[in-house]
């Protein structure tokens, strides 16, 4: 008798245990992310994953967040040691270093439903593919564009530059209508390295690093002309001279007493970090994107358009498919996507960038730099070790040979041709 | 003479302590300016004044307040100084006091690490500690120094224990003392200034360090202050640079405390051996 009350009882309880299993949610699943970023960013972020939790709540998410000083050393360790989170935030050169082959993170090509990669443009998933496999999907894209300081030049009476040709006689209007100590633009030496390469980009319409045959795609007679826009940009008095700036101080152009009164009018800074150098003029001044000045004979108007970061899930994790969940939540879902707003430039998600629209929040100077890029011929895509560490220190160290007369520009331009392929031959490992 | 003299002298000195100490009385001036004014002026007294940065630094970006990461850093600063001074006093004495064999290569071996390249060492002793189950813990922060693996202070003690005679070490010995006994009784309060040295140097460092917590603690909450400084730094985004010199302001207030507090022996300690006695 009681085995057979106990046994209708089992038959009863089982679907109904099964119900309730499943009313209640999965087993608990413990994910860890990391990222670097200042205050508001942790700020954003943690608001973010406390809702990603209340949505799905057999799933807990631990921030592991740091600035970004140390961020690529902690990062280095962990993957090495293969103790890293489940989802990491990641620099987009940073694939090449822990991804030559595609395997260093998950194929998101296999998660595809749990993420939504309608949502990228293929050119943008394409920048984040490594041997083809989608490895991580960026948050925003960034290119570098031309910001003035629309006060200064308003001062000087002259409109924002709208060609090379204007940028370069803007120099010395400067100099003989405010005086000796006003620039119409600022260039720290990534700058003027970025800068000189889109000159010679526009011309050739290719990537100035030649990632399969580990050299450059210039010749002697374009690196000659490389050297010399630095040298030109300085003799004309369009950018401060270096010995100039290091009077400063090494702290960083937007906290720069010039920069911040207005004197040096203008920077070629990324569209995802040109806020911080609008919030450091002093007040009533006001920062305005230039039109993007294009050689005659551009092909290209070479933009280093690039993912400002980028997610990427570990390719170890225990977790893939509640990783998948939270990588698709953050870059597409209306809550994260209004938590962070436009802190880290436009999202790279037209789903994202839908939501903030309709509440009106896509504007200033982000919506001016998103229209402005994709107006200009953008297809050339730098190779990720432009920006390897010893090969962006080999650029700099050339300029900055020539900025203080220790090199001329012809002595420049041969060491680019030398230096720089002896450097991605060390670099680039196949 | 050397009366009118006097007063010349010390307006030099006085001048010249200025200079060096106006960057720390910058970041005194700079916590209790609006973040803005900071870049703006370089005098030290803000024009307007506010605890802004002593607020809101003190809450901080993140999930815990500052308090967290002060208390944080004295979990590990305080066992790892205990552990350096006991470890690195037992092998100093055993260098210079007993002739084992092979001590010679054993001391050359010591001081070659402390030439090695600490970045050398990062990965492999990431997993070293990985495998014992300590990651995210402190235990990889202080309990190396359990070993004496901090060999300029092995090589700082060995070279003071050098300059203090044996007599008195032989008489503790002949009055019945065994080895032990004498280090503590004899030896130690003789080489007291060289310990606090060892005490305070290893206090500093570890207050301001930086990569080893970045690499092996992980969870926000166990991180000490050096690294949640840091926290709020980024590329694309402005700092406010007053909570941190607020924060910073703070943060070395210890470490002051602490040099005022032993002054007297740290100079001697740091200057031992200089001229043998």
């Amino acid at each position: 008798m009681s085995s057979r009350v106990s046994r209708r009882w089992f038959l009863g309880a089982l679907p109904a245990t099964v119900l309730a299993r499943r009313a209640i949610g999965q087993a608990p699943v413990e994910l860890r992310m990391s990222w670097w970023g200042g205050n508001d960013v942790h700020g954003a972020l943690l608001a973010t994953l406390r809702k990603f939790e209340a949505r799905y709540p057999h799933i807990r998410v631990k921030g592991e967040y740091t600035g970004w000083v140390g961020h690529l050393e902690r990062l280095t360790t962990q993957i090495a040691g293969r103790t890293a989170p489940d989802l990491m935030q990641v620099n987009w050169n940073w694939l090449v270093l822990f991804s030559r082959d595609g395997r260093g993170f998950q194929d998101l090509g296999t998660l595809t439903d749990r993420v939504d990669l309608g949502q990228f443009d293929d050119d943008a998933l394409a920048t984040c593919t490594m041997a083809g496999r989608v490895n991580a999907l960026p948050v925003a894209m960034t290119a570098r564009l031309f910001y003035f300081n629309a006060s200064t030049f308003a001062r000087a009476r002259l409109t924002l530059p709208r060609s090379w040709d204007e940028l370069f006689a803007a120099g010395p209007e400067f100099r003989r209508r405010l005086g000796d100590g006003f620039f119409p633009l600022d260039l720290i030496f990534p700058d003027a390295v970025a800068l000189c390469r889109a000159w010679i980009v526009q011309r050739s319409g290719l990537p100035l690093i030649d990632e399969r045959n580990r050299r450059l795609n210039a010749s002697a007679a374009d690196l000659h002309e490389f050297a010399e826009v630095y040298h030109r940009l300085v003799q004309s008095h369009v950018i401060p001279t270096a010995r100039e700036r290091a009077s400063y101080g090494n702290v960083q152009q937007q906290e720069m007493r010039p920069w911040i009164d207005g004197r040096y009018a203008g920077t070629y800074m990324w569209t995802s970090a040109v806020g911080k150098s609008a919030d450091t003029l002093s007040a009533g001044q006001q920062v305005a994107l230039a039109p993007y000045p294009l050689r005659p004979e551009a092909k290209d108007a070479g933009l280093l358009y690039r993912p400002a970061m980028t997610f990427a899930i570990n390719a170890r994790t225990a977790h893939p498919d509640e990783s998948a969940r939270l990588l698709d939540f953050l870059l597409n879902d209306p809550d994260a996507v209004l938590a962070m707003g436009l802190r880290r430039g436009l999202p790279a998600s037209r789903k994202a960038v839908g939501i903030l629209r309709e509440r009106g929040l896509v504007r200033g100077l982000a919506l001016e730099a998103a229209e402005q890029i994709a107006a200009l011929p953008n297809c050339v895509r730098e190779s990720p070790y432009y920006e390897h560490a010893r090969v962006r220190d080999g650029f700099n160290d050339i300029l900055e040979l020539l900025a203080y007369g220790r090199i001329d520009v012809a002595e420049a331009g041969r060491r680019l041709g030398e230096d720089i392929p002896a450097i991605l031959e060390r670099s680039i490992r196949t | 003479m050397s009366g009118t003299r006097a007063p010349l002298r010390y307006l030099i000195l006085i001048g010249a302590g200025f200079v060096m100490l106006y960057p720390l009385l910058w970041m005194l001036g700079g916590a209790f300016k609006p973040n803005a004014e900071i870049f703006q002026s370089i005098g030290l007294f803000p024009a307007h004044p506010t605890l802004e940065g002593f607020t809101r630094g003190w809450r901080t970006g993140t999930e815990f307040s500052f308090a967290t990461y002060l208390a944080n850093t004295f979990r590990i600063v305080i066992p790892k100084v205990i552990l350096t001074v006991v470890s690195s006093v037992l092998v100093a004495y055993g260098f210079t006091r007993f002739n084992v064999r092979g001590s010679r290569v054993l001391f050359a071996l010591l001081i070659a690490t402390v030439l090695l390249p600490k970045s050398v060492l990062l990965i492999p002793q990431y997993l070293m500690f990985r495998e014992f189950g300590w990651l995210d813990t402190f235990l990889p922060l202080y309990v190396p120094s359990a070993f004496a693996t901090d060999g300029f202070f092995v090589f700082m003690l060995v070279q003071f224990l050098r300059s203090v005679p044996p007599e008195m070490e032989e008489a503790a010995v002949m009055d019945g003392c065994n080895s032990f006994q004498v280090l503590v009784h004899v030896v130690l309060p003789v080489i007291l200034p060289a310990v606090i040295s060892v005490a305070l140097f290893q206090f500093m460092w570890t207050m301001n360090d930086f990569l080893g917590p970045l690499i092996y603690v992980s969870s926000v909450e166990h991180y000490p202050a050096a690294l949640a400084l840091k926290l709020s730094i980024d590329v694309t985004e402005s700092t406010a640079w007053n909570e941190i010199l607020a924060m910073s302001t703070i943060a070395l207030l210890p470490s002051v405390l602490v040099f005022f507090l032993a002054q007297k022996y740290f100079v001697e300690g740091a200057t031992a051996g200089s001229v043998k006695g």
